[in-house]
């Protein structure tokens, strides 16, 4: 006789182990379609700054570099904003500011990255062509749309890494006399620090895979910025407007790019369970 | 004893009360209020910020936007004053069509993780893979839900390709907002159950299951809003324009999302008034998105005030 409750555990954990064969296929497909242009072009060209397809030189270092600029750019912006808010919720804020402030994150958070692309678009861009009398598209205009997109993610973490930070440690600091701001700079921070690194590495994440919101403001154009203001390209970007007229190597370095994208989430992710683990160890 | 009090009063050779020490309490209490007064600021920056980006796009597209014409509407290629229904109708069926897909399977898998599942190297392997999947980059999904759903298995540009690569993106957020769900329903409810005989499965189907359908909803909701603003993801697998509202899952659609991005690289240069509609579509699309994240709220808010009042009668 067949065990009713066995199959339908076993089905269950198919069913949770479908995350894990998501990944698999993921990584399957676009390594195998990434693997013409390894084979055929090689490694050295394609990490080369030199991307011009007809001549068989398809180099993503203008685009890495690209997508490290406005990363930086939008964290810059970004983490101090939302580390901010977060000290704010957990440390100051009265509650009915606490709820306010918490509900506001979240709408941020909601907001589509087309919509704040199109903001950038028609209202950010006007106004840095007028003050900088640039063309406006480029790594600044990138990374503060960057910005608004990573700090609510950094907030939201960085707030539960500061909320488990035990309250006996505010009480013993403030016992002893400190400020609220001494107990929080020298207390609490340290004490929820791997918790903001966490955070802000998953902030990178979502900086570093933005695609339509840098596209609508990054330029483009294919090479090297020259300051903040000019246009260029990131890796995403380069993938999203040139997947539909691309085929044959061309299409297989776009995938290259996407492989890229794919080893660095991993590598991420990675990171932050290295990070976590550490913290567990020292308690 | 005062002795005592003394020689620690000046332990490290200051004396309480003395100069130095009141300087440096000074400087202290100078140093929280400025820091006090930064960081309201940087929180009430961030609300101000806010306000202006829905103020804004609700400027630029609003009124244009709540005409019935526009929005039910049909789109026109090569002259102004077309609609948006089809991309309105769009976004509402891939919706619907990626939760019926993702629901059973996320649930499913939550169950597992929650009621079943060991700590071990399979639950590790899980929560690894629903974090990665989690920080990849929605246009990787977009090219891979292209080379798999679209060109692989031949579903070609549709709202079915479009529906299955958006539940993998959405499958770990609502295993995530499930399992928590099913982790808030307190173990009693369990073991009077099961003290009662019932198997473990049917304890989950009759009791655990029905006290988390709140949470699974409000998780559910949330990732409408997500697949309604999605975009990148869906340019290369359901398509950016249509000009008639899709029927089957199996016919190309254009979401909202991608038609804006549409509106800008492709259709800017066939569609006169083109900027005019992609700001009306911005502003509705985020309309809608905070609605739904509204109602999401809404939905936990009953929930947990319907559970006080019953706590207090138990």
């Amino acid at each position: 006789m067949v065990d009713r409750e066995w199959i339908i555990k076993k089905v269950l954990a198919v069913l949770s182990m479908l995350v894990v064969v998501g990944i698999l296929l993921i990584v399957v497909f676009v390594t195998k379609a990434a693997l013409p242009v390894i084979t055929k072009v090689g490694l050295f060209n394609l990490f080369s700054s030199n991307w011009y397809p007809p001549t068989g030189h398809y180099g993503i270092m203008i685009f890495i570099v690209g997508t490290l600029l406005t990363t930086v750019g939008g964290l810059l912006i970004g983490a101090p904003l939302a580390l901010g808010t977060a000290l704010f919720l957990t440390e100051m804020a009265p509650r009915r500011a606490a709820t306010i402030v918490t509900r506001g994150v979240e709408v941020l958070a909601g907001i589509p990255s087309i919509v704040l692309g199109w903001l950038g678009l028609i209202i950010l861009l006007p106004w840095i062509k007028a003050l900088t009398r640039t063309g406006g598209t480029g790594i600044f205009a990138a990374s503060i749309i960057l910005g608004i997109m990573v700090m609510p993610t950094i907030t939201t973490i960085a707030k539960d890494a500061l909320e488990t930070v035990p309250a006996d440690y505010r009480l013993g600091s403030i016992g002893l006399g400190a400020t609220r701001w001494q107990t929080t700079w020298r207390v609490t921070l340290p004490a929820a620090k791997s918790g903001i690194i966490v955070a802000v590495i998953l902030g990178m994440g979502r900086a570093i895979g933005e695609t339509m919101a840098v596209a609508l403001v990054i330029g483009p154009a294919t090479s090297y910025a020259k300051g903040l203001f000019s246009p260029t390209h990131t890796l995403t970007t380069k993938m999203l407007m040139e997947m539909g007229e691309s085929s044959g190597i061309q299409r297989s370095a776009l995938f290259f790019m996407a492989l890229v994208l794919l080893l660095i989430a991993i590598a991420l992710i990675a990171l932050i369970r290295v990070a976590s683990r550490k913290k567990a160890y020292a308690r | 004893m005062n002795r005592d009090l003394q020689t620690t009063e000046t332990a490290f050779g200051i004396e309480a009360g003395s100069p130095a020490v009141r300087r440096s309490a000074g400087r202290a209490k100078r140093t929280d209020r400025t820091a006090t007064v930064v960081v309201w600021s940087m929180a009430m920056f961030g609300l101000a910020l806010l306000g202006f980006i829905v103020i804004a796009i609700c400027w630029k597209g609003l009124l244009y936007a709540l005409n019935p014409h526009f929005v039910f509407g049909a789109p026109r290629t090569s002259a102004a004053g077309g609609g948006i229904w089809p991309m309105v109708w769009s976004s509402f069926y891939l919706a619907i069509l990626t939760l019926v897909i993702v629901l059973p399977v996320g649930v499913g898998a939550a169950i597992y993780m929650s009621e079943y599942a060991r700590e071990g190297f399979m639950t590790r392997s899980v929560r690894f893979g629903a974090d990665v999947l989690t920080t990849v980059p929605s246009i990787v999904f977009g090219i891979f839900g292209l080379l798999l759903f679209v060109t692989y298995m031949g579903l070609g540009y549709s709202l079915l390709a479009g529906a299955l690569l958006l539940a993998l993106l959405n499958l770990p957020t609502i295993m995530r907002t499930s399992e928590e769900a099913l982790k808030a329903v307190p173990n009693s409810y369990r073991e009077a159950s099961m003290g009662l005989g019932a198997s473990r499965w049917h304890t989950i189907k009759k009791v655990v299951l029905p006290s988390a359908i709140p949470g699974i909803t409000t998780g559910a909701i949330l990732a409408i809003g997500r697949v309604v603003g999605e975009s990148a993801a869906i340019v290369y697998t359901v398509g950016t324009f249509v000009l008639k509202a899709p029927l089957l899952p199996t016919q190309p659609a254009a979401p909202m999302a991608g038609n804006i991005w549409y509106l800008v690289s492709e259709g800017g240069l066939m569609i006169p008034d083109a900027i005019k509609i992609a700001s009306a579509e911005a502003a509705f699309l985020l309309l809608l998105v905070l609605a739904f994240n509204l109602l999401a709220r809404l939905i936990a808010w009953l929930y947990k005030r319907k559970t006080r009042t019953a706590a207090r009668f138990v």
